[in-house]
């Protein structure tokens, strides 16, 4: 028999080539990252460039940390326990918090994913294809996707989207000619005049990024990927990518409409399509076209990964089969809300007359209201040594963490005051 | 029988009739079919206070009434056989070894038998999880109006299979009994469902061959990854369980600094074994083929083969088929277990076996080696190197997990560079 010294087999794998090691790990943290500038993000950045120019870009830097902290804690979470949240919440809170999460969760995907689907019909129909076949065609190719029964294929395809939209929008952002000094001494130095809707913008853009289906998305993504406690640090670096990635394509979309629409006066527009259509006078159609490619992609991969962490979420608390290496008959309860999901937003995409900037912001403070219980409880568990074991996150991250999401609970109080003061 | 969510947060009054404070858990000791719950615990403002059985002279969904007046305020100390139904068990997952699945523990049943409480099973179904939230009567009203189904799930304590690491309270040693029974394919299934840890706790539990039987079942990266999690000496152990064609083809699938640790912590003979067939290309004969076979010298007579059968590799893989070797362990025919039997006792082997048997090279391609066992309805084919001896046959299932390793299967490759 063994001695009880000896470790296990996984700590020699520091042996192993690093790099292929590193590679395998990566995912969670790039995924995530590119989903968080869905329909929402780009719009929300869109109305950010063209109102504010560049003056708005150092709150993605600032947005860059705090995405950065709170999505390590997630997936360190997930690496410990290899449960998701409301599971997690469930053990340690108690049934009634757990549903609560995950109901509340899925009110607010719910509206996220409708606007993803705005978004889709939106790109599309610039290109003359009428929304509700582009709503039918995504709901079906993104539910076939899903639940063809291989991680690694789903994974391969978030990417690729991914890479198309940062390609995108770096692209346009190019051909807007902008100000790149400017735009870089924006991005270390706050600009711009202090007034209610200032302040708000900077609510919206860093709650377009850092989402309660982010956080939950995080984990059930590392534990679907059935990461380790070891493959820690490969996680983090995968983590800091997708927060850079994040925010890079956040800096691109502003820069692209602070250089055209915001330089040329047209300060009020409706939404991500219509700065599309805006910028094809002032940057050529290339720039029209790739603004509009970026805005197709971001939309899909968020119609793809939003309806994901709402399925998670709720089977993780209801105690359901979860995963996309299950197939249809092993989890039915997931794949059920996940066709419902995106079935049902779907449909709501085909009521005439919708006003569908009005049900992204719904979504938006829906969001804003949750991140902060959401956070809490993220933080609660990230410190309870019983919970996380040998993985519980140091004094420095707890203390990163907790000033997080202080922040984030004042700003989330700002935006629903205003929403509702408005 | 009541359930444990009627019963927590309800008054518990004290023999005098006054209320004293509010259930806020039961324990039971584990061990038995039925674990009888053995104490109380009442929240009494902020403390906890421990009550033994024998204190209690009634529970119901009304509370807990007392039998006694006096409160000894002792500080609740579990014992290594007890666990706190609520802070144990309520909403932390279980494995359901009927079932064969994890779940999350709904809520928890409890039943007088024999005049005392017993714990009886646990609620999984929706039933139970719509009564913690506190709305199972108006939806139970709405389903009967609209007929609509309201799944309810027990699993008998029997059939339940605590994890460790939900028991946070005590270091619980759990037994896992159940699975160790069940069948390796199922068992593997659980395995791959079970968090890190409590895959630890699992495997700690089974000894080895109990280990080795799920893994030769498993998926090859669910392998690795298990595998990864043991201790080096309790790998090389569990490898040398596995059947060597198994273990040769998981051993593959290692770092070559892990193969090389564990390959030196095995037995000699099949740490060799293993080696040997590693040499071999993956999709070749060689690749898939194992070890395990029975071979009989040429010379002897039918009552001798069969004798030599009885003291020989009660394991291998398949003993319908004897294989004859004359010198050097060269391949001259092959019997079937029926030739054999019916065979007179004195007969030489020589005279009733099947000269120049049907073979295949070591390097073949294993569609090829599939192909032969199809054409000729084979169980097993016996696998020679160029000069005719033989090296190891390859039977009918690793044959058709070669060339469809991926039917019916679930995990497919996961991950990026996986």
């Amino acid at each position: 028999m063994a001695s009880p010294a000896s470790p296990p087999l996984a700590r020699h794998f520091g042996r192993r080539a690093r790099f292929a090691a590193v590679l395998a790990v990566l995912g969670p943290g790039i995924v995530s990252g590119f989903a968080d500038n869905d329909a929402g993000g780009i719009t929300t950045y869109s109305l950010a460039g063209a109102r504010f120019g560049y003056d708005l870009l150092w709150v993605l830097l600032g947005t860059q940390v705090a995405l950065f902290v709170t999505q390590e804690i997630g997936a360190r979470m997930g690496l410990a326990t290899g449960q998701g949240l409301t599971g997690l919440v469930r053990e340690r809170f108690g049934v009634r918090w757990a549903a609560f999460a995950a109901l509340t969760m899925i009110a607010a995907n719910l509206g996220s994913t409708v606007s993803e689907f705005a978004g889709i019909g939106a790109a599309l129909s610039l290109f003359g294809v009428p929304a509700p076949i582009s709503a039918l065609v995504a709901a079906v190719a993104v539910i076939t996707l899903i639940s063809g029964g291989s991680f690694s294929r789903v994974q391969y395809v978030f990417v690729g989207i991914g890479v198309i939209v940062s390609a995108a929008y770096i692209g346009s952002a190019i051909l807007a000619q902008p100000d790149w000094p400017r735009a870089a001494t924006s991005l270390f130095i706050p600009h711009g005049t202090l007034n209610g809707a200032y302040m708000l913008a900077v609510v919206g853009t860093v709650g377009t990024t850092i989402t309660p289906w982010g956080q939950g998305f995080i984990q059930a993504y590392v534990v679907d990927k059935r990461l380790r406690a070891e493959n820690l640090g490969a996680e983090r670096f995968d983590v800091l990518i997708g927060a850079l990635i994040a925010n890079v394509i956040g800096v691109f979309v502003i820069v692209a409409c602070a250089a055209t629409l915001w330089a040329s006066g047209q300060r009020d527009i409706a939404d991500a399509a219509a700065a599309a259509v805006a910028l094809g006078p002032l940057a050529g159609p290339t720039a029209s076209t790739l603004f509009a490619i970026g805005l197709l992609a971001a939309s899909l991969l968020g119609l793809g990964v939003v309806p994901l962490a709402s399925a998670y979420t709720a089977c993780e608390a209801f105690g359901w089969e979860q995963g996309v290496g299950w197939h249809w008959r092993e989890a039915p309860a997931f794949y059920g809300l996940l066709a419902f999901f995106i079935g049902f937003a779907a449909l709501f995409m085909l009521i005439p007359g919708l006003p569908l900037i009005e049900v992204m912001f719904s979504a938006q403070v829906i969001n804003g209201l949750l991140l902060p219980v959401i956070l809490v409880f993220v933080m609660l568990l990230a410190g309870d040594r019983r919970v996380m074991g040998d993985l519980v996150s140091g004094p420095i991250n707890l203390a990163l963490g907790w000033i997080v999401t202080g922040v984030l609970v004042v700003m989330s109080a700002v935006l629903v005051i205003t929403s509702f003061a408005g | 029988m009541i359930y444990l969510s009627q019963v927590i947060g309800r008054p518990v009054r004290d023999q005098n009739g006054d209320a004293i404070g509010t259930v806020a858990d039961l324990i039971v000791a584990v061990g038995e079919r039925y674990p009888p719950v053995t104490g109380l615990v009442i929240a009494n403002e902020r403390r906890q206070i421990f009550l033994p059985w024998s204190s209690v002279a009634g529970l119901d969904t009304a509370g807990a009434q007392l039998s006694t007046s006096r409160l000894d305020i002792t500080k609740f100390r579990q014992r290594p056989n007890e666990i706190l139904l609520k802070a144990d068990l309520l909403d932390k997952q279980i494995v359901d070894i009927d079932g064969r699945r994890v779940v999350r523990v709904n809520d928890v049943s409890l039943d007088v038998v024999e005049g005392s409480l017993h714990l009886v099973a646990v609620d999984v179904g929706a039933a139970g999880l719509l009564r913690r939230l506190g709305i199972e009567r108006p939806y139970r009203t709405l389903a009967r109006n609209l007929r609509l189904p309201l799944r309810e799930r027990f699993i008998d304590w029997e059939d339940v299979d605590p994890l460790e690491t939900s028991i946070a309270a005590v270091k619980l040693r759990v037994p896992h009994a159940g699975l160790a029974e069940l069948h390796p394919a199922d068992l593997a299934s659980i395995i791959d469902q079970l968090t890190p840890k409590d895959r630890a706790g699992v495997l700690a539990s089974l000894d080895d061959e109990h280990v080795a039987d799920a893994m030769e079942e498993m998926e090859p990266d669910t392998q690795v990854e298990v595998l990864e999690d043991l201790r080096p000496e309790r790998a090389a152990d569990i490898l040398e369980e596995m059947s060597p064609d198994d273990a040769a083809d998981l051993v593959a699938d290692l770092s070559e600094a892990t193969r090389e640790e564990i390959l030196a912590l095995m037995e000699r003979e099949e740490a060799a074994e293993v080696q040997e067939l590693l040499a071999y290309p993956e999709e070749s004969a060689g690749g898939i083929m194992t070890t395990e076979y029975i071979a009989v010298p040429a010379t002897l007579s039918a009552a001798q083969a069969i004798d030599r059968l009885r003291e020989l590799e009660p394991d291998a893989e398949t003993i319908y088929y004897v294989y004859v070797v004359g010198d050097e362990e060269r391949l001259v025919g092959v019997l079937s277990l029926r030739d054999l039997i019916v065979a007179k006792p004195d007969t030489p082997i020589s005279q009733v076996m099947i000269d120049e048997p049907i073979t295949v090279r070591v390097l073949d391609d294993q569609d090829h080696v599939a192909g032969v066992i199809a054409r000729y309805n084979l169980l097993a084919v016996p696998v020679v190197d160029d000069a005719g001896h033989l090296e190891g046959i390859v039977t009918v299932d690793d044959a058709i997990d070669a060339v469809a390793p991926a039917a019916g299967r679930r995990r497919l490759a996961r991950g990026l560079a996986r």
